[in-house]
């Protein structure tokens, strides 16, 4: 598979070295050379010095060919141009990055598809829309729905006084209502077998169905924890607004942002509820007047990653149960979780998981990449005749570091377990180490 | 620089259509035999004649062409003084009102949709006379919504941006940039209005007549009578309801009206904040006063629900129809129905007084000074329908109202030098600026205008002028940097 990225920026980058793992024929074309160079010596990958939106150097990176063009240089305009360009020149699937949310509407889709750009991404929005998910519960670290919400998978940090600790999974019965996918100890990442155990500050990714959450809370211990209905957002960036568009209506929302100019802009594009202050989020004064005391979730948005992940250790102090950092720098993420921030933000991660989808041969409707695990949670639609549906799971030899988490039978949502016999046409939720979700296609097909 | 020869050209304009209508009223008396009919032809020569002078005088010649924002302040002025004028003629000639102060100030407060009236018997009147009386209301609330929707905006200072609502303003999103568009949808909206309120009219029982005349009175919210008792002397209920309903529209911003009557989108009707505002108020006060009408006086609770909306629209939209004697109801509710002529109904309508976004928007600043006082770092912006309202505009809007309030204090206190009780006082002060033509303490009501001394109706008429064209229009004329040359 041929894939033209265009703009080696930071989430061009970011996908560029995730697909070069995978096998692919990866072109990066950027302008300038001095962001090429240190990659084409460590990767996988071609460079080439072009410009997105020349059609002779399209045609020489071999636009033509491509199956798959992602623009994603931080003009919007820019990237929708060299996508139609592109798709004039012949590739087959086209992706832009932008920053309009009119533009990511479902009926524009139509729209856009008849310009030459098959999808859209606005990594702002993605990020938002993690935020959002991610303060709905405060007690959950990470939270993801599949087939509109009938199975969750959530990712929970465990402490001293949760009822599973401590014990080989086996002993905690056959049946349950939930299915321990991973865990996360140490910045490693283990897909568990019935004789694993999970020990105190382990985060543990659950899946179950929506009715079984508050079994989840009961053995993970975090029956204390309150519902968030105050949220402070230091930094009034795009993700801010964003987010504060879509967090429901029951919870009040402050922005603390430090310059004045940047709230008058604010005051123009957030819903009528939430309240702008100006000022330094890491004063604690301020935060204090502001009752950070009682406030549920803090959202550290500015566009320093150490100010973030500062803000955060403070909101902690002050027994803010939910604190989230945006952190763009990559190789702060493993310190930041190091320093029991709850919840790490990164847009390109973000973006790039939400591309890599796109490539994906299989009917892969969901893929998420997990900060924290480096793995990744995929949906697949089981085909007729796939080698799954030859047995029932434990005797399907899956390869190790995959586990299946559940499946949609009839939109009816049922959790695996190794007695479990998968039919053609279900739908399946796998989560496996990063990477492997080509590997694991040829089960599906 | 104020471009004499323009403005010139344009009154004379102006006058010449004045001429015109006048004509065409002289047809009245001419079908119906009356004896007006001299009265009317004789003004439309003069008026005519004066146009013609005008418009001679202010022929184009070079740079005299052009015309500035500030003459546009002196226009709009000097087009309601003078249409006033000459509008008064009629009255004179026909012998009507012998005296020129009474005639301009009849005039006047028809051009300003304040109905308030001197002549002692509105019965033995020409219907000639009555029409045009009603007409005049009608032009003065056609002019003010041009003035408000189209002209304010383009004068842009201040808060006039939210008199132009979201779609119309030349401003802003432009639904028709061009101010002849505009001009003719307005006039398409109003005139529809009229002609659906007298054909409803008419068939509720009223007689041709009544239903010109009250229709032409109730779009306009002037609020004309036909009849010495006012509305009272028609008895119909149901004449009621229809002259409710369509004061209640006449209360709605045109620009909104022509999207949801015209282009079918109701939604941005709905969604309006001042309308919502506006619907909300005028039902408040409904219930209350409603609920006061029953416990404290002997009105079925029909009566007492109708009598309230009745009185409750015709005082928010500043038309002044009354279908009882309200000095008869306990004083509280009067007040109340006084704080209503205060409110006004929405920007951009015939409606006068304050408006109800401008009341909104003092409810909505003052909320953030209790929310400021809590959180001392908080940015609170105002918002209006979804969009920031920008720091000046909230200040013009804090100057208007304090402006609103110290004119009427101070007419209130000149009322009463000059003789008038001190609760007639402050109606009639009210009555003026909020063009009402009725105020608490019965003027207009159970006193005839007619009382005030030549003075206070010099005084009354200057304030419905103030108070028609959203007072900074008017006094801006009077500060001396605005006849200087830089």
């Amino acid at each position: 598979m041929r894939i033209v990225i265009a703009g080696a920026g930071e989430v061009g980058t970011h996908l560029a070295k995730l697909l070069s793992g995978e096998d692919q024929d990866i072109i990066l074309i950027d302008e300038k050379e001095d962001r090429l160079s240190s990659l084409d010596s460590n990767f996988d990958l071609l460079t080439a010095v072009a410009s997105p939106t020349s059609i002779k150097d399209l045609k020489d990176a071999g636009a033509a060919k491509a199956d798959l063009f992602v623009a994603v240089t931080p003009d919007e305009s820019r990237n929708l141009i060299s996508c139609q360009l592109a798709h004039k020149l012949g590739a087959r699937k086209t992706l832009a990055r932008v920053d309009n949310y009119e533009y990511t509407l479902p009926e524009n889709k139509e729209f856009f598809t008849s310009l030459g750009v098959n999808s859209l991404i606005y990594p702002e929005l993605l990020a938002a829309k993690e935020i959002v998910a991610g303060t709905k519960i405060s007690w959950i670290r990470q939270w993801w729905e599949f087939a509109d919400g009938a199975l969750v998978m959530m990712g929970v940090k465990v402490r001293e006084n949760a009822e599973i600790i401590n014990t080989p999974i086996y002993t905690l019965g056959t049946n349950l209502s939930y299915h321990i996918v991973a865990i996360m100890r140490d910045n490693e990442t283990i897909i568990p077998g019935g004789s694993d155990m999970i020990y105190p500050g382990d985060l543990v990714y659950f899946m179950t169905m929506k009715k079984d959450i508050s079994t989840i809370r009961k053995i993970a211990g975090k029956q204390d924890l309150p519902e968030v209905r105050d949220v402070i957002i230091m930094g009034g960036s795009r993700i801010a607004v964003r987010a504060a568009q879509l967090l429901p209506d029951n919870v009040n929302l402050k922005i603390i942002e430090q310059d004045l100019d940047r709230c008058h802009w604010l005051t123009e594009r957030v819903p009528s509820g939430v309240m702008i202050i100006n000022g330094d989020g890491r004063d604690p004064n301020l935060l204090i007047s502001e009752g950070i005391d009682h406030t549920e979730a803090f959202v550290a948005l500015t566009d320093s990653s150490e100010t973030n992940i500062l803000a955060c250790l403070a909101a902690k102090r002050f027994g803010v149960s939910k604190t989230i950092a945006e952190v763009e720098n990559i190789d702060y993420i493993t310190m930041a979780e190091k320093l029991d921030i709850g919840f790490v933000i990164n847009k390109k991660k973000i973006a790039a998981s939400h591309i890599y989808q796109m490539m994906l041969d299989a009917d892969v409707s969901n893929v998420k990449c997990l900060t924290f695990a480096s793995a990744d949670v995929a949906e697949f639609n089981v085909k007729e005749g796939a080698r799954v549906t030859r047995g029932i799971v434990k005797e399907l030899s899956l390869p190790h570091g995959a586990t299946i988490g559940g499946l949609i039978r009839n939109n009816q949502a049922i959790l695996v377990n190794g007695d479990t016999q998968i039919e053609p046409n279900d739908h399946v939720v796998v989560f496996c180490l990063e990477g492997m979700i080509k590997k694991l296609e040829k089960y599906f097909n | 620089m104020i471009h004499f020869r323009s403005i010139e050209r344009i009154i004379g304009a102006l006058l010449l259509i004045e001429a015109l209508i006048l004509l065409g009223c002289s047809a009245i008396p001419l079908v119906l035999k009356e004896t007006d009919f001299f009265a009317f032809l004789a003004s439309a020569l003069a008026t005519a004649c004066a146009g013609m002078i005008l418009v001679t005088l202010g022929k184009k010649k070079g740079k005299e062409n052009m015309v500035s924002r500030r003459d546009g302040y002196v226009v709009v002025s000097l087009s309601w003084i003078m249409f006033s004028l000459f509008g008064a003629l009629p009255f004179m000639l026909s012998g009507t009102l012998t005296n020129f102060t009474d005639a301009f100030f009849e005039t006047l407060s028809g051009f300003t949709t304040t109905g308030a009236s001197v002549i002692p018997d509105m019965d033995s009147l020409p219907h000639g006379l009555l029409f045009w009386r009603s007409f005049t209301e009608w032009i003065g609330g056609l002019g003010i919504v041009f003035f408000t929707v189209v002209v304010l905006p383009i004068f842009g200072v201040g808060d006039v941006q939210l008199f132009a609502a979201e779609a119309v303003g030349p401003t802003r999103a432009k639904l028709h940039p061009r101010i002849s568009t505009s001009g003719r949808w307005i006039l398409t909206v109003y005139v529809v209005l009229t002609i659906a309120c007298t054909i409803a009219l008419k068939v509720s029982g009223l007689g041709l007549c009544d239903s010109i005349n009250h229709s032409l009175c109730t779009i306009a919210t002037g609020g004309g009578y036909t009849h010495n008792g006012g509305i009272e002397g028609i008895h119909s209920a149901l004449a009621e309801y229809i002259i409710m309903i369509f004061m209640f529209l006449s209360g709605i911003n045109f620009s909104l009206l022509y999207l949801a009557l015209f282009k079918g989108k109701f939604g941005n009707l709905l969604h309006d904040t001042e309308f919502a505002w506006y619907a909300i108020t005028c039902l408040i006060f409904i219930a209350t006063i409603a609920i006061g009408l029953f416990t404290r006086t002997d009105y079925g609770i029909e009566e007492s629900l109708r009598h309230s909306a009745f009185h409750v629209i015709s005082m928010v939209t500043t038309t002044g129809y009354v279908t009882t004697d309200l000095t008869l109801w306990p004083q509280s509710l009067w007040m109340l129905l006084g704080f209503c002529m205060f409110l006004g109904a929405c920007a951009g309508s015939t409606t006068g007084a304050m408006k109800s976004v401008r009341s909104l928007v003092l409810v909505k600043i003052m909320r953030n000074e209790f929310d400021r006082i809590l959180h001392p770092n908080a940015i609170l912006p105002v918002r209006m329908n979804g969009k920031v309202l920008s720091q000046s505009t909230r200040q013009s809007i804090l100057s208007f109202s304090m402006f609103f309030v110290g004119i009427i204090f101070v007419s209130w206190l000149l009322f009463m030098a000059l003789g008038l009780d001190m609760d007639v006082a402050y109606g009639t002060a009210v009555a003026s600026v909020c063009n009402v033509g009725l105020g608490v303490g019965g003027m207009g009501l159970t006193i005839s205008w007619a009382v005030l001394p030549v003075v206070g109706k010099w005084l009354a008429a200057a304030l419905m002028l103030i108070g028609r064209l959203e007072i900074f229009a008017v006094l801006i004329l009077l500060t001396p940097g605005f006849w200087k040359h830089h």
